[in-house]
């Protein structure tokens, strides 16, 4: 029977209207699942609280423990080498901090029928490193898995993959469901490693899957483990059952997430830190670029002349054109000018046009020179004329944005 | 020559009661007199920042009917108020919500548009007011352009949300956690527009109504309702029926009303023995032609999208000889926002001066009043009528509303008896929040954004055993006191309100290589007979034909052509019945009621030349059949002795065409909200048998009425074919004929005998 014939018989049941009764709910403790033994037999303990009961996997990890290239124990050098650089920089963490590594699995990717069915947290001890995986027992026992992630007694700092638009939103939106019975839900800070990850390789990882960069970047591989879109489907398929088994696969893979979170910033602290040129020259002006946005001059400017002076024209080109930009910004502008020159080897088209238009603008303002800038906007407009990824309307703009330039140019030149 | 012969709408009136060959086309001629307006005081309480605003617009008291709306909400009651066109009905729901905000500005309030576009122009409207009150109060609309910057704002701290059913069903209830300050102080949710939610779209927003409701207890708030309607029968009943609550009706205006002349008027037969009239197109050309050379600022009304761009096509010949005169526009749904916006803008500030529009315009879109209207034929109901009529009408002027009449048999009806559409009330509009397939749909959606406990009900239905139906399907999970969503689907996203073939099919023009544009969209439904391949397609009088469809995509790519004719197509219809809910046994009938499954399969199209309107080609149409579920009921009867099929397909064919027209006039519906079709040999008993169904998936209830009142049609329709002056049949009585075959006696025969059967 298909789908629509099978509701058409179910049409005969639809019952009409019953007296409604007003009740508000005093919180009722729901009953506990029916496989807690089962699971309990998989190593999983069970908490009880006020909210009912959840499930509870603990791991500790010693401080010489290796995950890919890394010990977690070198997490607390990074700490150090951010507290020694004295740099105020969003991804640097101190030791006055309570850091709190934090990623959830979900039974879905958006709206309030998504349900948070694992809560990891993994923390740092002064000896040993703490994985603590709150399992949701069943949907009606999540007050009881929301209370005892303890995100309401005080103020931390989470560290996540992507939390701050996925997982952390989720956390309250739940929270929201719940907020009658709940204590409040502290603000926390957030630090994401996905966004550093972002600046860090851009033009170089082509995707930033956790997995990716484990395998690229972190010396990581995993072994056997279940793709993140399956896990909404296993867990449901786990309460329906009773069997953990897949489940625990699950777990596994939320506890090598955090794992990885570790080491990711432990790596990403070498390079954001010590400027070390076995990166490649993108990645080192990525750095070199996000420092400039941060107003780092110094740094921004050290990273960008670490390509510079270490890579060819070719794969400095980037570390040129930002350089350049700073220079002008500081009036270094003969610096400037040759920079831009060098950074017009291998550009996009749109950043060429910038460094050609910014030649001219400084032969023609700073210099007086306008038989030069008038050279380089010729070549700026010939670009814009034979370039064939641009709007037809957007060049025809340009093309009479330069034309002005041009002829301005002309005029003085003559005069 | 004379030219710039200005006339007003009283003087041309009066100049073709005295043309001879005018006068004898002018069937009838009503007046109805102006109506002075009703006023009433300000309500003390009234905040002295909305009385300055009002002030400012001088507005020194409300229209009774304002004054009555604010007195209902003002004291905690839901209501409806049937509003006119241009009688100030924003001010009925805007004086109690903003009343409300600046009592207590943590107050909150929903406007729920059908569309983004009268949103956006109640904003403006409402923004203006709120400015000229120097108050702080946020309004925002909420739709799918709302930049998601500003999204975290209007949830936070939006008085006044504006949206759509479609939005609020897909964007803001499945989210709903992140609108806590809305839905904790919701006051009132605005329905405007509230005879637009009928039929199948009105079933699904009656959910989204009651899915909003629910999360407003969750929340633990109790929102009051205001609706606004057009004249409609059951005003009172839909907004009960649309919101679940009770309402109180305020059915009398206060606002004033200027004199309306009404003229019924009759092609001229051409060709006596077919009972053939001129064409009503080629009537309203010549008519608004007049009033265009009149200066007399016009609407004219077109059933389908290709008669208003036939109509623009005519008619832009009056200007074609002036440069860059934008003074005679087409619109109709299907074109871009911004090409309506600035037909609006033109029709508001003059510089257009006719328009030719489909009912998109019948909808509130502010476009000022016109002074004449002519209607190509009867707009399928009453409801429609005045509100096209409504368009014509400044308060002080008088207007002239023309009805032209076409060659159907409803036209005629309606031409003949000036009453019907003067005097009858208007048609109910109908929705079935218990259609099943509907329901199922909203109760995943309910699912989704609350669990549901053992013993909730939702809105009026009891859907435990529903819920556990949705359980076996896989997306709940039962625990022990709750079924909870447990599925990584988004079911909102399944659904789309507006109807059952959701998606709508793209217009590409890519006459220009490189520089290929969108030109417009339309519902796959009417796209299987207009935008199938070499389908002429028209856009603001200019011709396309369409090159390639790509059906899997939803996707037609046209180019412009210019050719001398359009194109016609034909669907056959397949019909299977699902489940009989009712029958009732006659000698040699059956008459049933129930499920059926109907099979939609476009055939072929025709060529037909303009002006002559003769056929000059034909093809093959390929584009996969439709399958739609529906209620229907159906007449299977003997097939009569000594007849031929094919006797049979031609009286069956114009038998239904018959009760197709007749329909409407007692169920009170639209035209298309019905389909009368024949199956010679029916699949499910092999009889004979006529179907009369709901044009709707899942069906809104109209033709289970048919299953009660049938025998009337059938007595009216005899008598109707009866009476028609014309020998052998025709599009008034039975439908264009092909052949010179006596149909007429065998249509009349075949429908006496199914009233002998039922008697």
């Amino acid at each position: 029977m298909s789908y629509e014939n099978k509701i058409m018989q179910l049409k005969k049941m639809l019952g009409s209207k019953k007296e409604k009764v007003k009740e508000e709910p005093a919180f009722k403790k729901p009953p506990k699942p029916f496989y807690i033994k089962d699971w309990e037999n998989f190593g999983l303990s069970v908490v009880e609280n006020d909210f009912g009961v959840v499930f509870k996997r603990v791991v500790t990890y010693q401080l010489n423990y290796k995950h890919g290239f890394y010990e977690l124990g070198e997490f607390f050098h990074s700490i150090e080498k951010w507290e020694n650089s004295k740099l105020e920089h969003p991804f640097s963490l101190s030791f006055d901090e309570e850091i709190l590594f934090f990623d959830t699995e979900t039974t879905g990717l958006k709206g309030v029928g998504t349900q948070i069915f694992l809560i990891g947290l993994l923390e740092a001890r002064d000896d040993c490193f703490t994985l603590t995986q709150y399992v949701l027992a069943d949907p009606s026992n999540e007050a009881a898995l929301l209370f005892e992630s303890r995100f309401w007694e005080k103020p931390k700092t989470i560290v996540t993959y992507n939390g701050k638009s996925f997982d952390w939103p989720q956390l309250e939106s739940r929270w929201t469901l719940h907020r009658k019975h709940l204590p409040k839900l502290k603000t926390h800070k957030q630090v994401d490693l996905l966004h550093s990850s972002k600046r860090i390789w851009k033009n170089n990882l082509e995707k930033l899957k956790l997995t990716i960069v484990e395998e690229e970047k972190l010396g990581f591989k995993r072994q056997g483990d279940i793709p993140g879109f399956l896990a909404p489907i296993i867990y449901a398929d786990a309460v329906k059952s009773g069997h953990i088994e897949t489940l625990m696969k699950v777990l596994y893979h939320n506890e090598w997430d955090l794992l990885s979170l570790i080491t990711l910033y432990i790596h990403s602290t070498n390079i954001l830190v010590d400027s070390i040129i076995d990166e490649a020259a993108t990645t080192i002006t990525n750095v070199g670029k996000w420092y400039g946005d941060l107003k780092h001059t110094s740094e921004s400017e050290q990273f960008l002349r670490t390509v510079t002076e270490n890579f060819d024209e070719q794969e400095a080109s980037l570390a040129y054109f930002f350089l350049a930009i700073e220079q002008k910004r500081k009036g270094e502008f003969e610096e400037s000018v040759s920079s831009f020159k060098k950074s017009l080897t291998n550009l996009s088209l749109k950043k060429q046009l910038k460094a050609y238009e910014q030649i001219a603008i400084v032969y023609e303002h700073q210099f007086k020179k306008f038989d030069i800038a008038l050279e380089y906007a010729l070549q700026g407009i010939q670009l814009i004329e034979k370039a064939t990824c641009i709007d037809p309307t957007q060049k025809m703009k340009l093309i009479e944005r330069w034309e002005k330039r041009i002829q301005r140019l002309e005029n003085k030149n003559i005069s | 020559m004379q030219l710039n012969k200005k006339k007003s709408v009283d003087e041309i009136v009066q100049s073709w009661k005295n043309d001879p060959d005018m006068k004898q086309n002018i069937l009838h001629i009503e007046t109805l007199e102006a109506k002075p307006a009703q006023y009433a005081p300000f309500p003390e309480q009234l905040h002295p920042s909305i009385k300055k605003a009002l002030i400012d617009r001088g507005i020194g008291q409300l229209y009774t009917h304002q004054r009555q709306a604010y007195d209902y909400a003002t004291s905690g009651q839901s209501f409806t108020a049937v509003t006119p066109t241009a009688s100030g009905k924003s001010l009925c729901y805007h004086l109690p919500v903003l009343q409300q905000i600046l009592q207590d500005p943590s107050s909150r309030a929903i406007y729920l548009f059908p569309t983004k576009a009268l949103a956006q122009d109640q904003k403006t409207d409402l923004n203006n007011l709120i400015e000229s009150m120097e108050e702080e109060i946020f309004s925002y609309t909420y739709d799918g352009d709302t930049a998601p910057a500003i999204r975290q704002k209007i949830r936070k701290a939006g008085h006044i949300v504006m949206t759509n059913p479609d939005m609020l069903h897909s964007g803001i209830l499945p989210h709903h956690t992140k609108w806590v300050s809305l839905f904790e102080n919701l006051k009132y949710i605005v329905i405007d527009e509230l005879h637009t939610y009928k039929g199948v779209f009105g079933s699904h927003v009656a959910h989204v109504i009651r899915r909003l409701k629910r999360i407003c207890q969750f929340y633990g708030s109790d929102p009051i309702f205001i609706c606004t309607s057009a004249t409609i029968l059951n005003p009172k009943e839909l907004a009960e029926k649309l919101t679940n609550t009770s309402h109180q009706l305020i059915a009398d205006s206060g606002a004033p009303v200027g004199k309306k002349t009404f003229l019924f008027y009759n092609p001229p037969i051409v060709h006596p023995t077919f009972g053939v009239r001129r064409s009503s197109v080629l009537e309203v050309r010549d008519l608004t032609t007049k009033l265009h050379e009149a200066g007399i600022q016009t609407i004219v009304f077109a059933k389908s999208r290709v008669r208003v761009e036939m109509l623009v096509t005519y008619l832009k010949e009056l200007t074609k000889k002036k440069i860059q005169d934008e003074s005679i526009r087409g619109y109709r749904g299907g074109y871009l926002p911004s090409e309506r916006r600035s037909i609006e803008k033109g029709l508001r500030d003059g510089t257009i001066q006719v328009v030719v529009s489909t009912n998109a315009l019948e909808l509130g879109v502010d476009i000022g009043q016109l002074q004449a209207c002519v209607m190509t034929g009867y707009p399928g109901n009453i409801a429609s009528a005045w509100q096209q009529a409504g368009r014509a009408g400044r308060r002080q002027d008088s207007a002239l509303i023309i009805y032209v009449a076409g060659a159907t048999a409803l036209d005629q009806y309606v031409v003949n008896h000036p009453k019907y559409m003067l005097g009858s009330s208007p048609e109910e509009a109908l929705i079935n929040p218990e259609n099943i397939l509907i329901l199922m749909e909203h109760l995943k959606c309910a699912s989704f954004e609350l669990p549901f406990s053992m013993t909730d009900t939702y809105g009026e239905f009891e859907v435990q055993e529903l819920l556990a139906f949705l359980e076996e399907e896989g997306v709940l999970l039962k625990t022990s006191s709750n079924w909870h969503w447990m599925s990584d689907r988004f079911p909102a996203h399944e659904i789309s309100l507006r109807s059952a073939a959701q998606e709508n099919v793209v217009i590409i023009d890519w006459s220009i290589p490189g520089s290929t544009k969108v030109i417009g969209e339309m519902d796959t439904y009417s796209a299987m007979t207009l935008l199938h391949e070499e389908a002429i397609y028209l856009h603001q009088g200019v011709q396309y034909q369409v090159e390639k469809l790509d059906w899997e995509e939803k996707k037609a790519f046209v180019r412009e052509v210019d050719v001398d004719y359009f194109t016609d197509a034909n669907l056959a219809v397949e019909l299977k019945v699902l489940s009989e809910d009712k029958t009732k046994s006659y000698q040699s009938a059956i008459l049933g009621y129930g499920d059926v499954s109907l099979l939609a399969i476009p055939t072929i199209f025709k060529k037909i030349r303009f002006n002559t309107h003769e056929n000059i080609g034909s093809g093959k149409i390929h584009i996969p059949p439709l399958e739609m579920h529906t209620n229907s009921t159906w007449l299977s009867f003997e097939m009569p002795e000594n007849w031929s099929e094919d006797m049979l397909t031609d009286a069956l064919t114009g038998a239904a065409y018959a009760i197709g027209s007749f329909v409407p006039l007692y169920i009170h519906c639209d035209r298309k909200d019905l389909s009368v079709v024949p199956q010679v040999k029916s699949i499910h008993n092999e009889k004979p048998t006529l179907f009369i169904y709901d044009s709707y998936p899942g069906g809104i209830g109209l033709s289970e009425k048919v299953y009660d009142i049938l025998d009337s049609i059938l007595e009216e329709a005899i008598q109707h074919v009866d009476t028609c002056p014309c020998e052998n049949g025709c599009p008034s009585c039975i439908g264009a004929q092909d052949s010179l075959q006596n149909n007429k006696d065998k249509v009349i025969k075949i429908l006496s005998l199914l009233l002998n059967e039922m008697k």
